[in-house]
């Protein structure tokens, strides 16, 4: 038993370590190892433990993907017919809520194209080919068009034991404004998602490396990295700025530059209103319960 | 019925000694019970017949009727308690009690007025260790002197103190005939628990400690032989101080160390057992980090921490509260200890914890409280008036400027002049970024939830 325990400890290593962001993959093998540990064995042989083991295992992994639909379900009750969403990059779950929405209810997103990576354009087609309004507004937009939405709606990398959240890089900023302006904020999350992580700031997350936000040699010394800032705001501002001046192309970031970006960044819990789950709608502090009670139990 | 107690107590057939002062005895014959507690009192106050009763309560055997008269007072304030305890070793435990108690309170007799503001009257003082109702186990005497002069201070180690001194009780008492242990054995422990609690105010560990013992004696088997009961209590101690606190502190030390990373200035107010393992683990593992200890008048606890810290080679800096904003900036965590922490994530800790916290929270530099579940109380406080305990008066800790006398600086006696030192203060749950226990980190506002997490007592 202690050696099988052991055995998946070394597995879930060896994801985390292939894996560029590990936080949800993390709180996977953390719930499943706790589970084995906890799982009350009566059967008095290894073979038929490891048998019970592994159809929990895929019951389980089975109901996870039915967790979504009952996230949708739960999310319907917050959103109003006529209501303006403004969500995040691209989340399954947000978007299998928008669409379950879309079926009783006249909804409009706005999506924001979260860059580096774009995701965002993803939601974006798969709402518009289900015949959702939706517009793509620029990350450094949230602010602009925060005014007009009713409230924000975003998926989950993790949910953490401070009832914090740990998503695709901007959903603090979205969640500060989103507080400033006083509007409702909601996390959509699967339980399994909730991961026993206790992060005191953004770079106590475990996918925060030296590399990240570290300051460029001067160019100089490299060969081509157009400018040693490296904070997103200062950079997608740049683009804007110099643009005039400097006509011809826009001006665009380095993948060098980009991999000085974090992947994600953790949201406080003072900044959010709820945090659905499938099993049920939860608070922030709610959360945190939940957690200690499914850990320490 | 008072003298046929003393009577069995002492043997009869002692040689009668020289009296101390040749007209005693038959006064005090024809004398009023008022009367006689009164002349008693007057025999303490005086030097020559305070060892004279010393003397008579202790080994001499003295003259009968003398006897019967001093005694007499002591049965009469512990009425029940004397007659039953008739066997051997309790009764050279309220015999070793009387001595001491004897030979305190006269001293205690000056100090004794209440100091300090009217509002503040309420606060728990550090009392000199008066009289003692009924038969104090000298292991309690001991501690409660200890407890009230600060020479044990501190949530873990007055726990630890505290439970250690319950063993050796445990370990001396025998159960009265036609009672049974689990039946009679709080009713003898009760006594010296009200004795410490006179020497200072209890403390939410010791009460959370106390509990449980309580719970594990009513618990004991009826049937089981006297010594294997007395041995499974004191078994039960031992796991608690082991499971509670030595354990809890492991945990602690290795979730909180995992927090500093390489390059963190870490603060810390006064001193906390917890913290102070905390930060030399997470230097013997390697992590490089310096500290800042900040401290503050009267008790200047951290001179010790800085001490222990630089012993072990961490980089520290040293300072007193008032410079903290200065440094504030420059810290990366913040780690504290606690005497308790509240059902609602208020924080109870060494009075300048919150203002470190606060302003903390102002510079959004992390706070973290150390703190082992057996210190959560399932009260809720929401300020540090309603309880508190004063420091102790007086200059006792302070040895600056070392070249003036020591009277010119003590402002203790001065009319006009009240001195007030809380001891403690309240941390609000919102100054609080996260809480480390031995079952995980938590945030403050999920304190209430552990126990019942947990599905047992605190």
């Amino acid at each position: 038993m202690f050696e099988l325990v052991q055995a998946l400890n070394d597995g879930a290593e060896e994801l985390k370590r292939r894996s560029p962001n590990p936080i949800s993959l993390n709180a996977g093998c953390e719930l499943f190892i706790a589970f084995v540990t906890l799982f009350p064995h009566e059967s008095d042989n290894f073979a038929e433990l490891k048998k019970e083991l592994e159809q929990q295992g895929r019951k389980y992994a089975a109901e996870a993907l039915a967790f979504r639909d009952k996230i949708a379900e739960l999310a319907l009750g917050f959103i109003k017919d006529d209501s303006v969403i403004l969500t995040h990059s691209h989340s399954r779950v947000v978007l299998r809520a928008l669409l379950h929405a879309h079926k009783t209810k006249r909804i409009s997103v706005y999506v924001t194209e979260s860059r580096p990576r774009g995701l965002g354009l993803r939601t974006y087609e798969a709402l518009t080919a289900a015949g959702i309004p939706c517009t793509v507004v620029l990350d450094s937009a949230v602010a602009y068009v925060m005014d007009q939405v009713d409230f924000v709606l975003v998926g989950s990398e993790a949910v953490v034991e401070s009832g914090g959240l740990v998503n695709y890089v901007g959903s603090n900023q979205m969640a500060i404004i989103a507080k400033a302006a006083n509007k409702p904020f909601y996390a959509l999350a699967e339980s399994f998602k909730f991961h026993r992580l206790f992060p005191l700031s953004q770079y106590d997350l475990p996918t925060h490396n030296p590399n990240i936000l570290s300051f460029a040699t001067p160019p100089s010394a490299e060969q081509g990295s157009a400018s040693a800032s490296a904070a997103p705001a200062a950079s997608t501002k740049d683009s804007g700025n110099l643009g005039r001046s400097s006509p011809p192309a826009e001006r665009a970031m380095t993948q060098e530059q980009i991999a000085r970006n974090p992947g994600v960044d953790y949201t406080r819990w003072v900044q959010r209103c709820a945090q659905e789950a499938h099993v049920g709608i939860l608070t922030p502090e709610g959360v945190s319960q939940y957690l200690v009670g499914m850990f320490a139990g | 019925m008072a003298p046929a107690a003393t009577l069995d107590v002492h043997p009869p057939n002692g040689p009668p000694t020289a009296e101390p002062s040749a007209g005693q005895p038959k006064s005090q014959k024809t004398m009023t019970k008022a009367e006689r507690r009164e002349l008693q009192e007057k025999q303490r106050a005086a030097k020559a017949a305070k060892t004279a009763v010393n003397g008579v309560n202790g080994k001499t055997p003295g003259k009968p009727k003398d006897q019967a008269a001093s005694t007499g007072g002591a049965a009469k304030r512990a009425p029940e308690a004397q007659p039953k305890t008739a066997a051997p070793a309790a009764v050279r435990a309220a015999e070793k009690a009387k001595a001491g108690q004897a030979s305190t309170t006269t001293d205690t007799m000056g100090k004794n007025q209440a100091r300090g503001l009217l509002i503040f009257s309420h606060f728990g003082l550090p009392k000199p260790v008066n009289a003692a109702k009924g038969d104090i186990h000298p292991a309690i005497a001991r501690l409660a002197l200890q407890f009230s002069t600060f020479k044990i201070t501190g949530a873990n180690a007055r726990c630890i103190a505290t439970l250690t001194a319950f063993k050796t009780i445990i370990q001396d008492y025998v159960t009265p005939p036609n009672h049974t242990l689990s039946r009679h054995l709080m009713t003898y422990l009760s006594p010296q628990i009200n004795h410490l609690v006179a020497a200072r105010p209890m403390s939410v560990t010791m009460g959370n400690a106390i509990r449980q013992l309580k719970l594990d004696i009513s618990g004991t088997d009826f049937d089981l032989p006297e010594q294997d009961a007395k041995d499974a209590l004191c078994r039960q101690i031992d796991t608690y101080i082991h499971e509670r606190i030595i354990i809890a502190d492991q945990v602690i030390q290795e979730t909180a160390g995992n927090k500093i990373k390489d390059g963190d200035v870490i603060l810390t107010y006064a001193r906390s057992s917890v913290v102070e393992k905390v930060l030399l683990e997470a230097h013997a593992s390697g992590r490089k980090f310096s500290a800042i200890v900040v401290d503050s008048r009267p008790m200047l606890e951290g001179k010790r921490l800085v001490a222990i810290l630089s012993e072990a080679g961490i980089q520290c800096t040293y300072l007193l509260l008032p410079a903290l904003g200065s440094v504030m900036s420059e810290v990366s965590t913040v780690f504290i200890g606690a005497h308790s922490i509240h059902s609602n994530g208020a924080v109870y800790s060494r009075a300048g914890t919150a203002l470190v916290a606060m302003m903390a929270k102002r510079h959004s530099v992390p706070v973290v409280v150390c703190c082992e579940t057996y210190k959560f109380s399932e009260t809720i406080q929401l300020d540090s008036f309603t309880k508190n305990e004063l420091a102790p008066l007086g200059d006792l800790f302070s040895s600056f400027p070392n070249n003036k006398p020591r009277e010119s600086l003590t402002l203790e006696n001065q009319p006009n002049l009240e001195i007030l030192n809380p001891l403690y203060d309240l941390t609000p749950p919102t100054c609080v970024t996260a809480v480390v226990t031995e079952v995980g980190v938590i945030p403050p506002n999920s304190i209430s939830s552990i126990p019942v997490a947990l599905g047992r007592l605190l």
